[in-house]
């Protein structure tokens, strides 16, 4: 079986959003509410040193989908909804999931962002207890009445919530999650089992982004480790702390070179 | 009863275990079978081909439609000028289609005052009584003989704006139809056209590139070809020299080798200064440019040097420019100029000319008064190192094939013609708007001047005004005239898919359709060395009775005028208009678009007319549908050289001119129609240069608005790489990755101050300031950061709508406005050469207080 995994190659990346938004489209996330970003693809951004010399680099962000996964063990039902499929994946199974935030807490790169106000992104988002989601298609009130439409309306004349929805199946999970539960990237596994990539990686107008077996020595990944093996980290944390392969929770997620081509 | 999650995090975190678990939502413990396997995969769908027009570069897209709903965008797999990317705005369109403020319904106001804040109270009516009423007001005009009092302005556009914008205003007898491209990047185009003759903007080889100098822009975001420079700028990152001229860390400064964060509006005397170093250095192409007679390089700091010593090839006059402006200004001075270091100018001057001719300035609007003279400079230098038209430089790029539009000329009747022959509303042409567009005095728009000519009533009044998916109301500099002119303009239409700002002023609104994935029209472009024909088409149904505003608008309202006795308009499009492929006639407004979709793309996709085309042929008009672009033949390199001898360039003297006859003849000739001299305008139109300087690229210092001593701090204004134009704000996703922007924040609008400069201030990071001009105060969120020239202040633009949305405006009900539109306290100037308005450069200066 494989192991999935990721390479971002920093100095294709552009940090362009593409990869941002697209993943939005693919998996039908909310907008951002009470703390929670719904961004399952994200970005971390650092600067570092000071005007003229300062260098920026932005990282992409996702799910990675660590091989020590915390998310897994304080998963508090059995057998636990945050999994990890044979193929390296760790999946989040919806009806299991009972929606009480241990996974976020456990995360390293999970945060409430109304709480944690250093983090510059969350892995996992919590959907509300309350209220169903992408509540900007349900609402009813128009801006100009009588004259301009409003969410519920071109919701429904469109046909469904949110009107882009991009209709996929998954044993695991929804195409759109339900109200008091937990949701994040899992690297597109409904595409990925009929053979194409995340779709973050297959919108990316750079190709920074590579997919593949981590298990496999030929596969594209394990080369571009192997021969990024000076540049190559992860991230510590969701605040821009880096640190070597294999550490902390073992995060599938890699990135090689330099977002700056500056020396 | 539920458990809600704080509480449960309170519950499990005190016994530190999941032994608490238990109670009455919990029954999902009970499953512990394995998941049901059900299907996995995504639900069919299908890839329907349009356009993207988030941004000038014009992308072929497909668009994913799943039970006739668009869910996903990506780039057309066909295109060869973005490899079959979009950019993150392609992706926004669907929140763009799907925007829950759609206008959905034709309107009225049924308040007569007009202003900024006062509610137009509009009321839903039938498009039969919106149409009817444009057309009565259309035919007073007629009947009074002032229907050059009928004014056009356009906004984003496709090829059909050749009906509405333009053939459509003069038949109704008028010459005012106005782009908006002024107040976008014209002066860009001058450092091109008065160097080499070419009015238009630049496609480059960026596959065989070595050396790249991006100079006030920014490609990784904006300027006309975004997925393709973010798909192949890697390659000159990894194996090639990037250097990135901006006063703030842009996304490709960020990226490159060199960032040179020059002072704003210093571009000239850094190129004119590096032109120094690269002649001194003898490191000029000797191919393109030419050489000393006897092969000594003569050109040393401070030592005029003789014409005749120097045998010049397929440009002119390279001595002239030297001895006029280049010969004292070395990197030494430049470096006073610009706040570089001087070392670093001298290391780019020398890195670009030795990567020659495989090197290119990519360079930006330059919007900024005197701006010309800097666009100029920094394209004499792609001509001095042979870059232009050359492989792995900067060439003019390809155009794809296109039918022209049935003529109109028989169906305009006499009162018409003698209309559309006054004097343009926007002033053009008059002593201090040269506009020298193409060479052409007076003939370029300006469209900002708009406001203060119909505030003036100068060369007269308007009474009855269209505009189409454009809001000068946001997007032109001080804004304010706006929101008065619009006041006084006594009947105004507004052809638009969202309510904003210049819809408050409008009489009439029609709701129009998207361009993207609901209308009709033809969209032409270039880059990656090929140009493009591409369709846009309806991929979803229309969720309201929304019209395509290039062409149903126009046949309905031709079917009024004709109704009301002017039968012309109508007679044309029917007339004229037939079916290219069946010879029918179009009856409605519906097949009147497709149709003059078909006739403009007929080129394209008809087998007897694309026969012998070198580039894309499709079968038919069905094919060209299913693939939705047609590209062109690769660029061929250095056909505009032509020989020493005779050279091919058009300009005045079939070179590539360091001195410029072609200005020269320009501006002599607008000097002459004011019965004056050369000098005299250049003093009205506020440049510095006198006598011959004026014909070469040369500094001209900054011209700002509020002295430095109370206004210390240079605007720079910045675009944003989620900017569908200025349609993105009602877009949560915008908001949502705003901080793809370097610097910016999101769910925030913010202006980006220096630390060192913030803490003179006593800002601290996210503290709320107010930044103030001759013209205007803001109040903003003050974003510390390290990218930015100290002494500078960056505002992005696109947020600051006071009414545009419930996401984009803060208080729709109230008009207020989400963030700040620095727009409002940018001051009304121009670049008078071009007749361009003024945007960048600094050229307001602004003082900043906490508030």
């Amino acid at each position: 079986m494989a192991k999935y995994g990721m390479v971002i190659d920093l100095l294709k990346c552009a940090g362009c959003g593409a990869c941002g938004v697209g993943c939005k489209t693919q998996n039908n996330t909310d907008d951002a509410h009470d703390g929670q970003t719904f961004n399952w693809a994200d970005f971390c951004e650092k600067i570092e040193g000071k005007y003229p010399n300062a260098k920026y680099t932005m990282y992409p962000t996702l799910c990675n989908h660590c091989s020590d996964s915390p998310c897994i063990g304080a998963c508090p039902v059995s057998p636990t909804a945050m999994y990890k499929s044979e193929n390296g994946i760790t999946l989040h199974n919806e009806e299991r999931c009972i929606g009480c935030g241990m996974c976020q807490q456990a995360c390293p790169y999970s945060s409430n962002m109304d709480d944690d106000k250093a983090a510059r992104y969350s892995v996992i988002s919590m959907n509300s207890h309350d209220a169903e989601p992408h509540a900007r298609y349900r609402n009813p009130n128009e801006l100009i009445k009588g004259i301009t439409t409003s969410g519920a309306e071109i919701a429904k004349k469109a046909g469904r919530t949110p009107p882009h929805r991009t209709m996929h199946a998954h044993p695991d999970y929804n195409s759109v999650r339900a109200k008091e539960k937990a949701e994040k990237c899992i690297f597109c596994e409904h595409l990925v089992a009929s053979g194409q990539n995340p779709y973050c990686t297959q919108v990316c107008p750079s190709q920074a982004r590579v997919f593949g077996d981590l298990d496999d020595k030929n596969s594209a990944v394990s080369k571009l480790l192997a021969e990024n093996r000076n540049s190559v980290v992860v991230l510590a944390d969701n605040k821009g702390k880096t640190a070597k392969p294999g550490s902390g929770t073992q995060p599938n997620v890699f990135y090689i070179r330099s977002f700056s081509a500056r020396k | 009863m539920k458990i809600k999650r704080r509480d449960f995090l309170k519950v499990s975190a005190a016994a530190g275990a999941v032994a608490v678990i238990g109670g009455p939502s919990l029954n999902a413990f009970a499953q512990t079978t394995a998941p049901k396997k059900k299907a996995m995969g995504e639900a069919a769908g299908e890839w329907i081909p349009s356009t993207c027009q988030g941004c000038t570069t014009w992308c072929p897209i497909e668009i994913f439609v799943q039970e006739g709903r668009a869910v996903k965008v990506r780039g057309n797999q066909l295109s060869k000028a973005n490899g079959g990317y979009v950019c993150v705005r392609g992706h926004l369109l669907l929140q763009q289609t799907y925007d829950p403020d759609r206008i959905k319904t034709p309107m009225k106001r049924t308040n007569p005052q007009k202003g900024r804040g006062i509610d137009p109270k509009f009321v839903p009516i039938s498009w039969d009584e919106a149409v009817d009423t444009i057309a009565d007001k259309l035919i007073e005009l007629r009947r009074n003989n002032e229907t050059h009092k009928y004014l056009l302005m356009r906004g984003r556009y496709s090829d059909h704006n050749t009906i509405l914008y333009d053939n459509l205003t003069k038949m109704l007898g008028s010459p005012n139809n106005i782009s908006h491209s002024s107040i976008c990047a014209e002066v860009e185009k001058m450092g091109r056209f008065f160097t080499e003759g070419f009015w238009g903007y630049s496609d480059y080889d960026l596959d065989k590139m070595k050396y790249l100098i991006t100079w006030a822009c920014d490609p990784l975001s904006s300027n006309r070809q975004i997925p393709n420079a973010v798909t192949k700028f890697q390659r000159l990152l990894s194996e090639g020299t990037v250097v990135a001229i901006d006063p703030r860390m842009s996304n490709t400064a960020a990226k490159a080798h060199e960032w040179m964060p020059i002072k704003p509006a210093t571009d000239g005397a850094l190129g004119v200064a590096m032109a120094h170093v690269i002649l001194t250095e003898g490191l000029w192409n000797k191919e393109f440019v030419g050489d000393f007679k006897d092969g000594k390089n003569k050109f040393r700091k401070g030592r005029e040097v003789k014409e005749e010593d120097f045998n010049e090839k397929h440009s002119y006059g390279l001595v002239k420019w030297w001895n006029l402006e280049l010969k004292d200004k070395d990197a030494a001075w430049a470096a006073k100029e610009t706040g570089l270091d001087r070392n670093q100018i001298e290391r780019v001057a020398r890195g670009f000319a030795k990567a020659a001719p495989n090197c290119a300035i990519w360079f930006g609007p330059n919007m900024q008064p005197r701006g010309t003279y800097s666009a100029l400079a920094m394209h004499a230098l792609n001509g001095l190192v042979g870059a232009t038209d050359n492989e792995g430089g900067l060439v003019t790029g390809m155009s794809a094939p296109s039918s022209s539009y049935p003529k109109f000329d028989a169906y305009q009747d006499d009162l018409a013609k003698a209309g559309a022959k006054n004097k343009k509303i926007d002033q053009r042409g008059y002593k201090t708007f040269p506009n020298l567009a193409s060479g052409r005095p007076g003939s370029g728009v300006s469209a900002n001047n708009v406001a203060n000519a119909i505030l003036a009533e100068d060369p007269y009044d308007i009474k009855v005004a269209i505009g189409y998916f454009v809001n000068y109301n946001f997007s032109t500099m001080e804004t304010g005239r706006w929101d008065k002119a619009m006041a006084k303009v006594p009947f105004f239409v507004h052809v638009v898919p969202m309510v904003s700002e210049m819809t408050q002023f409008a009489d009439i609104v029609l709701p129009s359709a998207l361009h993207h994935t609901e209308d009709w029209a033809i969209v032409r472009s270039k880059a990656n060395l090929y140009g493009h024909i591409s369709i846009q088409q309806p991929v979803v149904e229309r969720m309201f009775d929304v019209r395509g505003a290039e062409t149903e608008f126009v046949w309905l309202l031709a079917e009024k005028l004709r109704d009301k006795g002017f039968p012309n308009v109508y007679d044309w499009l029917h007339n004229e208009y037939k079916d290219p492929e069946t010879g029918k006639k179009p009856t409605d407004g519906l097949e009147f678009a497709i149709y003059a979709t078909k006739i403009r793309s007929q080129k394209a996709w008809d087998p007897a007319e694309n026969k012998d085309y070198k580039g894309d042929k499709p079968s038919g008009w069905e094919d060209f549908r299913k693939k939705g672009v047609v590209n062109s033949p690769r660029f061929e390199f250095r056909k505009k050289w032509g020989t020493p001898e005779e050279g091919n360039f058009p300009t005045a003297t079939k070179k590539f001119e360091f001195y410029s006859e072609t200005l020269k003849k320009a501006l002599t000739e607008h000097a002459e129609k004011h019965n004056t001299t050369v000098d005299d305008i250049l003093t009205v139109t506020n440049y510095e240069a006198r006598g011959e300087k004026a014909f070469v690229p040369h500094y001209e210092t900054q011209l700002r608005h509020g002295s430095r001593t109370e206004y210390p701090f240079d605007l720079v204004d910045m675009k944003s790489r989620l900017n569908r134009e200025g349609r993105s704000a009602n877009l949560t996703w915008y908001h949502a990755f705003k901080k793809c922007d370097p610097g910016d924040v999101n769910f925030d609008d913010v202006v980006q101050i220096n630390p060192a400069d913030a803490q003179k201030l006593g800002i601290k990071d996210g503290d709320m300031v107010k930044v103030t001009s001759v013209v205007g105060s803001l109040t903003v969120r003050a974003r510390l950061w390290e990218g930015i020239r100290p002494g500078t202040a960056a505002k992005c633009y696109g947020q600051g709508h006071w009414a545009y949305g419930s996401v984009g405006t803060k208080d729709y009900a109230k008009f207020e406005p989400r963030g700040a539109n620095f727009n409002e306290i940018m001051v009304d100037d121009y670049d008078r050469l071009s007749g361009s308005s003024a945007r960048n450069g600094g050229f307001t200066g602004v003082k900043i207080t906490k508030v």
